[in-house]
């Protein structure tokens, strides 16, 4: 298993976010969490991400506890986070952002395949690599920070509503450009608001509500199921 | 029935009516006794010996500084680091009218209030639209202009020779001093604390912690915080008043930044945002460090490094400081008492 | 046709950045060095430019550390002092020995073993505080970090001074200079060898500085934590590297200014506290964070005060500074440069 979650509590404060969350991703998977706003997402994510300590649970990844790890240290074995805020480099160019995304790759030959590689994938983003990234266009910087998370080569990505605030045939491009890395055999876990589409690319899913799992299973039988077609599906 | 109330109950009834007149002006019986303690202290062996009598009075004016400053500090989070200077500015205003055209230190102090508190005005408006540090840097600089001026204008001040100033008694006793500063100390207090237990104070809170967010809620920090560093400069430049009139001398040494420095630490170590906190710590304080001072001559600067380490401390590891030990302690005390009387209940 | 007209932008665009603030004073500030060198003598122009490079190398330094660890340090003036002090305490026994022992070789490298033992002294005594300080803050509390990192760098810097004080005394610890050789002619000026060399170790460390800041993969990252930290993480950078090593370049850089002008300014305990108002002075008139602009502004500071003493008097250069400071911020609260760069923990 490349990556799994066990009985995960997490929160902010005094606020408890996650109860009980477990879950798995395998190698070359592609796979959903679903749910409304305020479910906890992000914030499993986040967790996932070393960005917030857990309170009880286990994370393992490629067979190693990385709950206690720190963030960095999460990114350097191959987790790659594509935030919500996307957290970007605002004031450096479109290609040092890229750059950076390669931080722990210390071969420059690897480095420039991906940086070709990440160039291919978004010819947008090759055309204004001396841009500031503050300057970008809301899709634009969806780009960046997706092609900023593939710039370590990571074993798995975790991207946060990539297409939040997109105009519908951008959000197009952005899925198009998940499945063309999941075709390249990298793994996804990712969060979504657009269940209806998520659902139809996906393996498989998990639906997190109130912050505890309410349903797991695959992707196009969840599409089938009762409380999906209610509560997200408006049918 | 009413006629044949005892003596007790009445007395009873009235210590009742004191409380709830000392509560209203924030003074707990404990604080009370603190400053019935001071008010008597100046009789009590040692503390009638003149040198101990001036380590008291330098005491109570740090004190006051303290209160002031946390006054700004503690509430709108506003760090005024050119304090000192405004303090000087309104000594040297006092002293300046005093020696050259005899007017009264008691008039004059407040002359040199009203002008501290003008520049504070001034230098609120200058700051408003900068943000947390900024406007301590900013607050700075004016300090450092004034001490500047102060230092360079030697016709008017007479620079670093320094300003001979007349006092305010014609007393060598220093016990007449210590009441007036104790009599100043407890205005201070009262004044401030007044401000800020009123919804002003919760207007301060509101923009200390969050602008914006204390605008959308309809405050208005443009006139809160002005008012703010006015009332607090005001307070200085009297205090600087009757530093002049005490001391009998002025240089600029005293707008130094050390100064506020100084101020800032005891503020600090006493308890951000309790106004008392810092006045409750400076008595020991400063005689811990006076007694340091002068019993280890041959160390100099030991003292003061003892100061920045405390500051430190404090800062790192209990930021509530002296203030938020004692609320603790009550909290306790609380619990226990009502634990006690439901049992026995 | 095309050629023109591509001229003609280049000429517009020239235009428009000389007619903003920054250009404005740009402007200025060369009419002045112009007029002050006709008026007052070239000398005060050196003088001027010689300081100005390391009041640019203190500010950089500064402004680094608010960047990227969101730190006021008000104690950076006392990296400055233990700068002088460290090299004098190096310098002057090689300088007896020297006496004895004449030898050209040792006699030129001695300057340079003072103040290279001050640039690591400093970058060490750096490390400690935020391994001892800071570090020791931030794991506890990041509530009102700003505010509260301040008030630990003004005890930071109480506890320098003051520690001076108790282990080396008051007295003034100085050199009259560094080289006992002639002065360099440069154009019909006498520049002595203390302050060519001084303002030629400006020059280099703030390019190998600038390199390093915005072309090497440490530098990018030091920049990548001042812009969003959490994306940083997100990255792989380590934060806690990050943030010991830029605080171990800005006090050996502060510490670096303070050994190479040693001969202008004796250590004492409170030597720090002239180039700590003048660092802020830059810092606070360029934008916080804004690293090159903070060179530009260590030129700009040091000849308004060499301007001031000269025209108006020995003693009012802090008073001019400071007034005229703050007259522009009145009307551009963000700084002549106005930074982009804002404290990622502000309120
Ligand atoms: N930094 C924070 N501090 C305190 N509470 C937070 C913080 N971030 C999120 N929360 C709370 O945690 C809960 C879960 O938030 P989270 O962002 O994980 O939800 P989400 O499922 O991603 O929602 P959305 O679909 O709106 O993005 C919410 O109630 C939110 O208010
Ligand atoms: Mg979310």
């Amino acid at each position: 298993m490349l990556l799994e979650v066990k009985g995960l509590n997490a929160g902010y404060g005094f606020l408890q976010v996650l109860w009980d969350v477990s879950l798995y991703v395998a190698q070359g998977e592609f796979v959903a969490l679903v749910g409304p706003n305020g479910a906890g997402k992000t914030t499993t994510l986040r967790t996932i991400a070393g960005l917030i300590p857990p309170r009880q649970g286990e994370i393992f990844f490629k067979g190693e506890l990385i709950s206690k790890l720190a963030a960095h240290k999460i990114s350097q074995m191959g987790i790659s986070f594509v935030s919500e805020s996307l957290n970007l480099f605002t004031a450096m160019s479109v290609h040092e952002n890229l750059l950076l995304g390669a931080y722990v790759v210390r071969d420059r030959q690897k480095q420039l395949e991906t940086l070709d590689f990440v160039y291919h994938l978004f010819p947008r983003l090759k055309e204004r690599r001396n841009q500031l990234a503050g300057t970008l266009s809301g899709g634009e910087r969806k780009m960046l920070a997706i092609g900023r998370g593939m710039m370590s080569n990571p074993d798995l990505l975790l991207v946060d509503e990539p297409s939040l605030g997109l105009a519908p045939n951008l959000t197009l491009d952005v899925f198009n450009a998940l499945e063309t890395l999941r075709q390249q055999g990298v793994t996804i876990l990712l969060v979504e608001q657009n269940v209806n589409t998520t659902l139809h690319i996906t393996d498989r899913a998990y639906v997190l509500e109130q912050g505890r799992i309410a349903l797991e299973g695959k992707s196009k039988e969840l599409l089938e199921n009762k409380h999906v077609k209610e509560a997200f599906l408006g049918m | 029935m009413q006629k044949t109330e005892t003596v007790s109950a009445r007395a009873g009834r009235l210590g009742n009516g004191l409380l709830s007149i000392l509560n209203a002006l924030g003074i707990t019986p404990l604080g009370l006794a603190l400053i019935i303690l001071l008010a008597i202290l100046p009789f009590i062996p040692p503390f009638d010996r003149e040198d101990l009598l001036r380590w008291l009075v330098g005491a109570a004016l740090i004190a006051a500084q303290a209160i002031a400053f946390d006054f700004t500090t503690g509430y709108i989070n506003v760090v005024n680091f050119g304090f000192a200077a405004f303090l000087g500015f309104g000594a040297y205003t006092s002293a300046l009218l005093a020696v050259d055209f005899g007017i009264s230190p008691w008039i004059g102090m407040f002359v040199g209030a009203l002008a501290s508190g003008g520049l504070g005005f001034f230098t609120g408006v200058l700051t408003l639209r900068l943000r947390g540090i900024f406007a301590a840097v900013m607050a700075w600089f004016v300090g450092l202009a004034l001490l500047g001026l102060a230092r360079n204008l030697v016709d008017i001040t007479r620079g670093p020779m320094g300003l001979s100033v007349p006092t305010f008694l014609e007393t060598a006793s220093n016990r007449p001093y210590f009441y007036i500063i104790l009599v100043m100390l407890l205005i201070t207090y009262l004044v401030l604390r007044w401000i800020t237990s009123s919804h002003i104070g919760l207007a301060f809170k509101a923009i200390g912690q969050n602008i914006e967010a204390a605008r959308a809620s309809g405050v208005n920090p443009t006139f809160y915080r002005v008012f703010n560093f006015t009332v607090q400069c005001a307070f200085a430049g009297w205090l600087g008043g009757f530093y002049a009139h005490y001391y009998g001398i002025l240089t600029p040494q005293l707008m130094h930044t050390s100064h506020t420095v100084e101020v800032l630490a005891i503020a600090y170590v006493g308890g951000r945002g309790s106004i008392w906190g810092g006045a409750f710590i400076a008595f020991p304080f400063i005689f811990f460090i006076e007694w340091l001072r002068s019993s280890l001559t041959s160390l100099p600067g030991l003292h003061l490094v003892i100061y920045g380490l405390l500051l430190i401390l404090v800062m790192i590891f209990y930021p509530g400081g002296v203030a938020q030990f004692y609320y603790w302690i009550a909290d306790r005390v609380g619990k226990a008492r009502r634990g006690s009387a439901e049992q026995s209940g | 046709m095309a050629r023109s007209s591509v001229q003609s932008t280049i000429v517009f665009e020239v235009l428009r950045r000389l007619t903003t603030a920054a250009g404005i004073t740009i402007i200025l500030s060369v009419v002045a060095v112009i007029v002050s060198a006709v008026v007052a003598g070239p000398f005060t122009l050196v003088n001027a430019i010689v300081t100005g490079g390391m009041w640019a190398l203190l500010a950089v330094g500064l402004s680094l550390v608010f960047g990227v660890m969101n730190i006021p340090n008000f104690a950076h003036g006392e990296f400055f002092m233990v700068g002088t002090l460290v090299s004098y305490l190096v310098f002057t026994p090689l300088h007896k020995y020297l006496r004895q022992n004449p030898s050209s070789v040792l006699s030129t490298v001695a300057p340079f073993a003072g103040i290279f033992a001050a640039l690591l002294v400093g970058a060490l005594l750096g490390v400690v505080v935020e391994k001892l300080i800071f570090f020791q803050l931030r794991r506890r509390s990041r509530e009102q970090w700003v505010m509260n990192s301040f008030l630990l760098t003004v005890g930071l810097s109480v506890v320098m001074i003051n520690g001076h004080q108790l282990l080396w005394g008051t007295n003034f610890k100085g050199i009259p200079r560094y080289w006992d050789v002639k002065p360099i002619d440069l154009f019909g000026v006498n520049i002595s060898m203390d302050r060519a060399v001084a303002l030629g170790l400006a020059v280099v460390t703030i390019a190998i500085f600038w390199f390093f800041l915005m072309r090497t993969r440490t530098g990018r990252a030091i920049r990548a934590v001042a812009q969003d930290e959490t994306g940083a993480q997100m990255v792989g950078i380590d934060l806690n590297r990050i943030q010991v090593l830029t605080m171990a370049l800005s006090s050996a850089l502060a510490a670096m200014a303070g050994a190479s002008l040693l001969f202008m300014f004796p250590s004492y305990p409170t030597v720090g506290l002239k180039p700590l108002y003048v660092a802020w002075y830059v810092v606070i008139l360029v934008g916080l964070g804004n690293v090159a602009g903070a060179t530009i502004g260590g030129f700009l500071v040091a000849l308004l005060q060499t301007l001031t003493s000269y025209f108006i008097g020995v003693g009012w250069e802090d008073v001019v500074p400071t007034a005229l400071i703050i007259l522009i911020l009145l009307f551009k609260p963000s700084g002549l440069f106005g930074s982009e760069v804002k404290g990622v923990w502000e309120q």
